[in-house]
């Protein structure tokens, strides 16, 4: 026990938020890790197309190089016509260019998409990646079991202390959407291994909107459920908001160069709905129990 | 009343994250196990659950067996590919047990164990998140499938509440546990097929 204490990571949160302007940039740092975040996407609609063809524009002066998918990737089934309309065309000018998306499985997604090879899911409903010094862990929220826990427990803890570590999967742990809200359940099993292994930062989609919630337990957390779905009006702010947007879809922007994330999140139309640069929590070994 | 019940419900998270935080998650599920039921109690459920599980196996084996007379499916970019493979899995299931139906694969004792399982989950500490997890996977309402249906393309999944899984017996990666309504089922994950089912398990109020 004492062992296991001593081990612990005691989480010094430490979250700086410096910059928050219009002016806002991205330093484009050299070695820097460059991604972009969409969730609950797949309609086939055209405000998809609108937010894809948003994302195309932005890529001209943001070069990120590949999108994490936060769920909800094929709404209405998944027929080959399904994946065609619902993400082949939208983004086939970032797929043509190399961009590399990286699946979760929302509600609505057929498991089977972790077959599809654009998903890079590599057969598995849950996985991990590595891109720089950022280690990402996707989870299949749909069916979170004591293997995948484990799984999750394993992956966290191998994974030491100099990476940033990144969750996302679809069901989110603090979102204030009317809709759905919270997942509290589900949050009450994960997050004490967020907490332990230290997880910098975790994406979530589910509610249609975009929130940025404060800080939790060292942890800052994202819901972007609106890249192609739109529940207009269903954020209802609240004391774990830090920033949110319901009234049109979004899609976020993010550089991670050293022990910063900047990030940016456009609407559909262009407009900056959020934008800040986080800094990494600092994260000291917890001293020994009194004996 | 609320604010009581609200208090509770933190203080039991706060309970299980403190457990989390200074053990590992594995025997932290034991823990979980060994505090719901007795060394007695837990012995009758491995008896009734055991049939069960011999049954899902015997299933996993016919899964394993028929998937490997199809071309193996690998990660691609051909859609096509992956939806004709889950169809021709499905047909041959289908094909492998015609007369498949209702309890083949959960035992009446099984059925019992699942029913109380549910029942306590929904009564006990976890019962609210346990609801508004149902709740927030957008569930289907009203919709029985039957042994040897296709999982209607298109419908959303509806969250397994986590706390519930950790309670069921665990099952091989082929197959799921899934909610349809107020609906247990058994889903051939790669085949998206119903290979059984518990009907009106769960509350029709959620």
């Amino acid at each position: 026990m004492r062992k296991t204490r001593i081990l612990l990571l005691s989480v010094v949160s430490i979250f700086f938020l410096v910059a928050r302007a219009d002016d806002f940039r991205f330093p484009l740092k050299s070695g820097s890790v460059r991604f972009a975040a969409i969730g609950d996407m797949g309609t086939g609609d055209a405000p998809q197309y609108e937010v894809a063809q948003r994302m195309v524009a932005a890529r001209q002066d943001f070069p990120f190089e590949f999108v994490i998918m936060l769920g909800d990737n094929i709404y209405g089934g998944s027929a080959p016509k399904d994946f065609e309309r619902k993400f082949e065309v939208p983004y086939k000018p970032l797929l043509d260019a190399g961009v590399k998306f990286y699946a979760s499985l929302g509600n609505h997604d057929n498991p089977n998409e972790r077959f599809y090879k654009p998903f890079n899911m590599n057969e598995a409903s849950y996985y991990a990646f590595k891109k720089g010094n950022v280690r990402f862990f996707v989870l299949d929220s749909n069916y979170v079991d004591a293997k995948q826990l484990a799984w999750l427990q394993k992956q966290l803890q191998e994974a030491g202390a100099s990476d940033w570590k990144i969750c996302y999967f679809h069901h989110p742990l603090y979102s204030s959407g009317k809709t759905h809200g919270s997942s509290i359940e589900l949050r009450s099993l994960i997050e004490p291994l967020f907490i332990k292994y230290g997880v910098d930062a975790v994406f979530s989609g589910h509610d249609h909107v975009y929130e940025r919630v404060k800080p939790e337990r060292g942890i800052y957390y994202f819901v972007e459920g609106s890249s192609g779905q739109l529940r207009p009006g269903d954020l209802a702010k609240s004391s774990i908001t830090v920033d949110g947007f319901d009234s049109d879809r979004t899609f976020m922007l993010i550089e991670i160069a050293g022990d910063e994330m900047y990030f940016e999140t456009l609407s559909r139309t262009g407009n900056q709905v959020d934008s800040g640069v986080l800094r990494r929590p600092v994260r000291t070994p917890e001293p020994a129990a009194a004996k | 009343m609320m604010q009581t019940k609200r208090r509770l419900r933190h203080v039991s998270q706060a309970m299980l994250l403190a457990a989390m935080l200074f053990s590992g998650w594995p025997s932290v599920a034991k823990e979980q196990n060994a505090s719901a039921s007795s060394p007695k109690e837990e012995a009758k459920n491995a008896a009734e659950f055991k049939e069960f599980l011999d049954r899902v196996q015997t299933y996993v084996a016919l899964h394993r067996r028929v998937n490997s007379s199809l071309p193996a499916l690998k990660p691609t970019a051909l859609t096509e590919m992956i939806a004709a493979h889950q169809q021709a899995l499905a047909r041959k299931i289908r094909d492998a047990r015609p007369n498949a139906k209702l309890g083949d694969i959960f035992s009446e004792k099984s059925r019992l164990a699942f029913r109380r399982g549910v029942k306590d989950e929904f009564q006990g500490p976890h019962g609210h998140g346990a609801r508004a997890t149902i709740r927030q996977g957008d569930p289907l309402k009203e919709v029985h499938l039957r042994v040897n249906e296709t999982y209607p393309d298109g419908a959303p999944f509806t969250t397994v509440p986590p706390t519930l899984l950790l309670k069921f017996p665990k099952l091989p990666d082929e197959v799921a546990y899934r909610i349809v309504g107020s609906d247990l089922i058994l889903l051939d994950v790669d085949a998206n097929l119903v290979i059984d089912s518990i009907y009106g398990i769960f509350p029709q109020t959620i």
